[in-house]
């Protein structure tokens, strides 16, 4: 593995961190305080290009490489974890089509996705389905000239700021994850209802939805083949555990760098934070989950470039990255004190965003099942 | 009409300094480098002049290390047309980078150069003057507005008592102030484009120039640390302390 970063990777990373800290670092406690969606932040990454960070050239995009994205999502991450989760989501919309779609649905949708212009929701989890989605209940039935699709889904990331979905719906109920199937809905379809956005301990700024589906689709909204579903969600949740993990990995950089800074700062029995023994213990062992978690992301990241199978890589930054931002930011929480726990820092908000990261896009035991099925197979 | 940019990579503004603790110097180790701020506006004033059909070609200029391409990239993917990289690993100050400046200006002839007045490292303000000295070229330093009409140069300078209007005759020099204007992000699919764009590496023995530092840098100490105010209880005290401790009146 090279360590070397590509002068792509350098710029790439530069340019986020620069709109990060100016533009969305501005937004992201008003996001976190208000609720509010994180419309201008992720408009603004929509500006500069970043909606389209994940698509080849021929789709409007210029993928830049896994390495490059990933340090650009950690950039994002580190100043608004919400504004990430909401751009990391219409990657997974954008991915799904990339990885399941026909020719013609890639040209006519994928350059818009790029461009800022079209924002995707990826809609798999249900209220009964969420690690097994072969459980799922929601369903499309052939009708004439199309597709009636009924059932709900559930914590679906941007939903009602969509401009359009992918649903994931039987249909072949005789089958498991073989009978899935992938739609794509525009938003504005007649009979889509969305719920008000959850309420949810961290992310505050990215809306999750639960949204019920009883609808007429067009024999055009099939993406790709029907029965390929299943296979291309598994594709794209391997891809984007890549950015769980960067994501992951941003958030424990701000704690970190934030603790790092506070402990040279605040003075304690006459010497700063960082002189006393327990507490540069708590910074060594930060910086060291920091820097594991790192590696194993952009190892993930070099093997989804390889064109090979990237699963176990993926799981394992997931997992590993993940857990240790839960350790990190916990970690700041403690070093900060009192001060960790009040809301005029963000380090609470670093603390409570970075809680999903062990649960969405696969939880830490499904990673860990993945995992173990691909070391002992 | 060409024109050149003189840009520098310097630590992130966002960065807190730290000496390293032999003092030999500012500790750069891990640190995030990033375009000189009143570089950037720079560019973006050439790239607004080429925006309105004044300028035909952006040139990008850095006088530094191998990394400080990172910088000229930057400087290609917001609007510049092609770079030059004078490459030393030399500490280079004002002089030497104003020498090595003179050299691609007489190369290049632009109608225009357009420099920061002074970069966030040493603040020293000199380049951009001293430049001016040795290519015989007017200068307009500390720029908040300019003008081109025809081969005059209109340039509105911030000054002590506030705003001095110059008109120059191109070509000239400008110096850039904060309030110049406010630079762009780069897009990210012009820095993928930035890469095809030429860049010319050049060496300051290839432009017959010495840029290293003839000065010798002893030592660096951080900025003494800042002692908590004080309350007064009435303005005879604030006075008498005005007086007799802080020595101000």
């Amino acid at each position: 593995m090279n360590f070397e970063l590509t002068a792509d990777a350098i710029a790439f990373q530069d340019a986020a961190h620069r709109v990060s800290a100016e533009v969305l670092k501005a937004n992201a406690k008003r996001y976190d305080e208000t609720g509010d969606f994180c419309r201008e932040s992720l408009d603004a990454l929509g500006e500069l290009g970043f909606w389209g960070m994940n698509l080849p050239d021929a789709y409007g995009g210029f993928d830049p490489g896994s390495i490059a994205m990933s340090l650009a999502v950690e950039e994002v991450a580190y100043h608004c974890a919400a504004t990430c989760s909401s751009l990391t989501a219409h990657f997974l919309a954008t991915d799904s089509v990339l990885l399941g779609g026909t020719e013609q649905q890639k040209q006519e949708l994928l350059p818009l996705c790029a461009s800022g212009e079209k924002l995707g929701a990826f809609a798999l989890t249900e209220p009964g389905a969420g690690s097994n989605p072969a459980e799922m209940r929601t369903k499309a039935v052939r009708r004439e000239g199309g597709w009636h699709l009924t059932g709900t889904k559930h914590y679906i990331t941007n939903g009602a700021y969509a401009d359009f979905l992918v649903v994931y719906a039987k249909t072949d109920e005789t089958q498991g994850h073989k009978g899935i199937s992938a739609f794509l809905v525009d938003r504005h379809t007649l009979g889509i209802q969305f719920s008000s956005p959850e309420k949810t301990l961290g992310l505050r700024g990215s809306h999750i939805y639960e949204i019920s589906f009883d609808c007429q689709l067009s024999e055009a909204a099939l993406l790709g083949e029907e029965g390929q579903g299943f296979a291309t969600a598994m594709a794209v949740l391997d891809r984007g555990r890549v950015e769980v993990a960067a994501m992951s990995v941003g958030i424990a950089r701000a704690a970190y760098d934030d603790s790092l800074a506070w402990a040279r700062e605040r003075v304690v029995a006459g010497k700063p934070l960082c002189r006393h023994q327990g507490i540069q213990w708590m910074l060594a062992e930060m910086h060291t989950q920091l820097e594991a978690a790192k590696l194993v992301t952009y190892q993930a990241a070099a093997a989804r470039d390889s064109g090979g199978r990237f699963s176990l890589e993926s799981a394992v930054a997931k997992l590993f990255a993940s857990e240790a931002a839960a350790k990190i930011t916990d970690s700041a929480v403690q070093v900060h004190g009192g001060y960790g726990y009040i809301c005029d820092l963000p380090i609470e908000r670093y603390y409570r965003d970075a809680r999903i990261t062990r649960i969405f896009e696969g939880t830490s035991e499904i990673q860990k099942i993945i995992i173990g099925r691909a070391i002992t197979a | 009409m060409k024109i050149l940019v003189a840009v520098k990579r310097v630590i992130d503004y966002n960065v807190k300094i730290r000496v390293k603790p032999d003092h030999s110097d500012v500790d750069l180790t891990n640190v995030k480098m990033a375009m000189n701020p009143f570089c950037e506006i720079a560019v973006e004033e050439a790239v607004r002049l080429k925006d309105k059909g004044v300028a035909t070609e952006i040139v990008a200029v850095t006088v530094g290390p191998k990394a400080a391409q990172e910088q000229l990239r930057t400087a290609l993917a917001l609007g510049a047309d092609r770079a030059i990289h004078v490459e030393t690993d030399a500490r280079v100050e004002s002089l030497g980078a104003a020498k090595a400046l003179a050299k691609v200006v007489e190369a290049e002839q632009p109608g225009l150069v357009i420099l920061g007045k002074q970069a966030i490292d040493t603040d020293n303000n000199q380049t951009g003057q001293m430049l001016a000295a040795l290519t015989g070229l007017p200068q307009g330093t500390f720029a908040s507005e300019v003008a081109v009409e025809g081969d005059k140069l209109q340039v509105t300078r911030e000054i002590d008592g506030g705003l001095q209007t110059l008109e120059l005759t191109l070509p000239a020099i400008v110096t850039t102030d904060l309030r110049l204007n406010e630079p762009r992000y780069a897009k990210l699919p012009d820095i993928m484009k930035a890469k095809k764009k030429p860049m010319d590496v050049k060496s300051p023995s290839d432009l017959g120039v010495e840029v290293a530092s003839k000065v010798k840098l002893l030592k660096v100490e951080p900025p003494a640390e800042r002692q908590g105010g004080i309350k007064v209880g009435s303005v005879d005290e604030l006075v008498d302390k005005l007086k007799n401790e802080a020595k101000v009146l």
